[in-house]
């Protein structure tokens, strides 16, 4: 029969309670980890506040509304999204915009960054440049409300621009969380 | 088993379910995603080897619960323990009164030990 390739002798090593039972028990180490649990606990329930608050997206926190200095033109989106979760942003164009036909400028970063996935009613046309899209949409009666789906294809912070072309943008940032 | 195997089974499920219905359906992706898994659970495993510290954070330390006839208040509310848990691990060892017990020992893998009176 073939000899082990190593031996060590055998040593009471654990250690032991009242000198004869072997447990090995670390009580010290055992109070350092209930007061780390009880930190851990304290942020878990921070967390889960944040987010009924929608500090991670979809909550109160994450919408956010803004308007062209002319008032005419305003928008409801949300400022905190979250990777691959579908989100909209309305744009309202009001009264106040004096026009014959209801034109939106969107930076390219709206499809680019967080994902445009379709513009709700469907454009009449579509122009590129000036780095982004321009819209046009058949005009009825104001406000009118054109919606666009976002869906964040990654994490970040993202700057996109909405409004008339050739007037005053409206620019917004959006983080997205993973 | 201890706590890290059980995060390593439900891990495992979760991985393989992950890789079958995400959009990755490949035989690839989850055999790879299984196999790290196996990986780091050797590795983890290597290191509780070579650290004891190491091992008593991932597994945790063995916590005397009962010591010659005293609850230990201090580990039983720490661990959200009641008497009635540490009278069922008795009880599974014929032992029906807690004046039995000299020793009941929360032991690293979850299960109650229990040192009879008359046999230490």
């Amino acid at each position: 029969m073939a000899s082990p390739a190593f031996k060590t002798p055998v040593t009471d090593s654990v250690a032991k309670i009242n000198h004869e039972l072997a447990v090995g028990e670390d009580l010290a180490f055992q109070r350092k980890w209930w007061r780390f649990e009880r930190a851990l606990w304290v942020l878990f329930v921070m967390i889960i506040a944040l987010d009924c608050m929608g500090a991670f997206g979809r909550g109160p926190l994450a919408k956010s509304q803004i308007e062209s200095a002319d008032r005419a033109i305003e928008a409801d989106y949300e400022r905190i999204e979250r990777t691959g979760t579908p989100s909209m942003m309305t744009v309202k164009v009001n009264e106040a915009a004096k026009v014959d036909q209801i034109e939106l400028f969107v930076s390219d970063s709206a499809v680019s960054g967080l994902g445009l996935q379709r513009v709700i009613p469907a454009p009449e046309t579509t122009k590129i440049g000036s780095g982004g899209f321009t819209y046009r949409f058949p005009r009825g009666s104001l406000p009118a409300v054109v919606r666009f789906e976002f869906q964040p294809v990654g994490a970040g912070f993202y700057h996109i621009a909405v409004g008339k072309p050739g007037e005053a943008l409206m620019h917004m940032t959006v983080a997205v969380v993973p | 088993m201890t706590l890290f195997d059980f995060v390593i089974v439900f891990l495992i499920g979760g991985v393989a379910l992950q890789a079958t219905v995400g959009r990755d359906h490949s035989v690839t992706n989850c055999f790879t995603a299984i196999l790290a898994i196996g990986l780091m659970h050797r590795f983890v495993a290597w290191l509780k080897d070579r650290s004891p510290r190491f091992g008593v954070i991932v597994d945790g330390t063995p916590l005397v619960l009962v010591k010659d006839g005293n609850w230990q208040l201090e580990v039983m509310r720490g661990m959200r323990l009641d008497p009635e848990d540490v009278m069922a691990a008795a009880r599974a060892k014929q032992i029906g009164s807690v004046f039995s017990i000299k020793y009941a020992v929360l032991e690293r893998n979850g299960t109650i030990s229990i040192i009879k009176q008359n046999e230490s």
